[in-house]
């Protein structure tokens, strides 16, 4: 770390959360109804982010492998609930695919990342895979949840045509490949979206964190270059896993369409 | 005059309900037989299993019970989409695709070849009382009855063995529903096609011939030859007719 950080007491903590009384203030005037949630969100902001950071803190200091991998097994369980349970409509084995979807996802971009591009050595330098981990767990979680969310209401919408596939003879992955498509494409699309204005409307968050704690803005764009990148792949491997494990879930073997489950 | 190609024996089907539910039964214990190149119509009231039986027939649904054989074969030994090309369903809502009528007519599985050429796809129209021209028409701004007239041509240019049919002249005006009737009589007769069809249109169902099976809740409360319909289902008939209302399910 270099020396320009400016240390944050606790003092100065504390005149930030004068910015959520502006807050409150807003939400009592308009009778918004908001400051019961308000003050819990701020209380766990504070709580979740210390006991993170009490963690990270344990965690760089012994930087011991098996410690790092437990984290990331933590980290996916979490990232594995949050995406199913932002399913529209449950289905059986929902965990078990989403598990294997980011873990697969997840895996594949972070061994290439931190073994090949950046090389970071040891492997488990927490320092590097932990956040990196956690921004390519946060790319493959919402693009899973965004392409199931989609691939579940082309589904309902889209039975009829189908079964009109399927009884034109078609198999049960050809008659839903259209739909496949559109649930990627919906999972994809903000990602490359994202990628034409990266920079140009705000910094992304971390490469400010990156120039906050000092380091030149010029390495700090190659870091946020391979993480758009990386974040990019995340997200096409997520979803396509997703996609292709769900979508299993709805068809038989005798290519039929489980209607009971739209 | 005894040769089946759809045999049922002991059919029950039952959706699985939400969980914690228990299954709710669509049809029981259905039997009946379709002779080649014969007719069935299936009746009964909206909601007693009429559609769910039919896609018994092609296996878009799992009986829950019994067996249902095709050409001597228990359809469960068949490969669906073969079944599926030998008995092709025409369903009650019309699905066309994206692209115009032509890319509607020729849309199949790339294994499966046949004549596609402009002059069959042209007499398939013509067939169910369209126009060749239509070929170049963007399918989407069909009106309903045109659009379930080109599935049916979409149907019978796979060249199937039978054809099951629900509803298909409810959305048609009385007199492209008898163009359709004739359509589908003449090719039962010209090509030996078997065909099963829910309809309620006295028309078609004495056009038809063969048997009529009168289906209430899920179960056959009647399975006679058209020829010598008991007084009961001509009435039913007969009301059908009388209250101008096509099956609305
Ligand atoms: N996907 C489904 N899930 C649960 N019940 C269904 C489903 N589809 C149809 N049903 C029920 O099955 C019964 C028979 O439906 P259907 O075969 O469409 O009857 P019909 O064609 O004679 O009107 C109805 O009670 C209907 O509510
Ligand atoms: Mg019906």
């Amino acid at each position: 770390m270099s020396a320009g950080v400016i240390d944050l007491s606790l003092w100065q903590l504390a005149l930030a959360l004068l910015l959520v009384a502006a807050v409150a203030i807003v939400s009592i005037r308009q009778a918004l109804g908001l400051e019961r949630d308000l003050l819990l969100g701020s209380i766990r902001t504070i709580v979740q982010l210390y006991g993170v950071g009490l963690i990270l803190a344990a965690v760089f200091a012994v930087a011991r492998w098996y410690w790092v991998v437990l984290i990331l097994v933590v980290m996916t369980g979490v990232a594995t609930h949050a995406a199913v349970s932002r399913l529209p409509k449950p289905i059986p084995g929902a965990y078990g695919i989403a598990a294997v979807s980011l873990f697969v996802s997840t895996g594949a971009t972070l061994a290439y990342v931190i073994g090949v591009v950046v090389q970071v050595r040891p492997w488990y330098e927490p320092q590097y895979i932990i956040p990196i981990a956690g921004m390519i767990l946060g790319s493959s979680m919402t693009s899973a949840a965004l392409a199931g969310d989609r691939l579940q209401g082309e589904l309902r919408v889209r039975a009829a045509e189908v079964e009109t596939r399927l009884a034109l003879g078609f198999s049960g992955r050809e008659a839903v490949q259209p739909l496949m498509r559109s649930a990627l494409r919906a999972a994809m699309i903000p990602v490359v979206n994202g990628m034409m204005t990266v920079g140009l409307v705000q910094l992304p968050g971390m490469m400010t964190g990156q120039i906050l704690a000092g380091s030149s803005p010029l390495l700090a764009i190659r870091y946020q270059i391979v993480v758009v990148f990386m974040q990019a792949a995340a997200t096409a491997l997520a979803s396509l896993f997703f996609i292709r494990l769900i979508v299993d879930r709805y068809l038989t073997p005798a290519h039929q369409l489980r209607r009971y489950l739209l | 005059m005894n040769d089946p190609l759809f045999e049922v024996e002991h059919l029950s089907l039952a959706y699985p309900g939400r969980r914690g539910q228990r299954l709710a039964p669509i049809l029981k214990d259905v039997s009946f037989t379709v002779e080649r190149g014969n007719a069935l119509t299936l009746v009964g009231p909206s909601g007693s299993g009429k559609s769910s039986l039919l896609r018994c027939l092609n296996r878009l649904e799992e009986p829950t019970a019994g067996t249902v054989r095709f050409d001597g074969r228990d359809i469960q030994a068949l490969d669906p989409r073969r079944l599926r090309r030998g008995a092709a369903l025409v369903m009650q809502t019309p699905v066309v695709f994206e692209g115009t009528v032509r890319d509607n007519l020729r849309l199949r599985p790339a294994d499966v070849d046949g004549d596609l050429s402009e002059a069959r796809l042209g007499q398939a129209l013509v067939d169910v009382g369209l126009e060749g021209e239509l070929l170049d028409r963007d399918a989407a701004t069909l009106s309903g009855g045109e659009k379930q007239r080109v599935t049916i041509a979409r149907a019978l240019l796979g060249d199937p063995r039978a054809l099951l049919l629900d509803e298909p002249t409810s959305a048609l005006d009385p007199p492209n529903a008898a163009l359709v009737v004739e359509t589908v009589s003449r090719l039962r007769e010209a090509r030996g096609l078997s065909i099963v069809a829910v309809t309620h249109q006295p028309e078609l169902v004495r056009r038809l011939g063969g048997m009529l099976l009168y289906l209430v809740k899920g179960e056959i409360q009647a399975y006679e030859r058209v020829g010598d319909l008991d007084t009961r289902l001509q009435a039913f008939l007969a009301g059908e007719r009388a209250a101008g209302v096509a099956d609305v399910s």
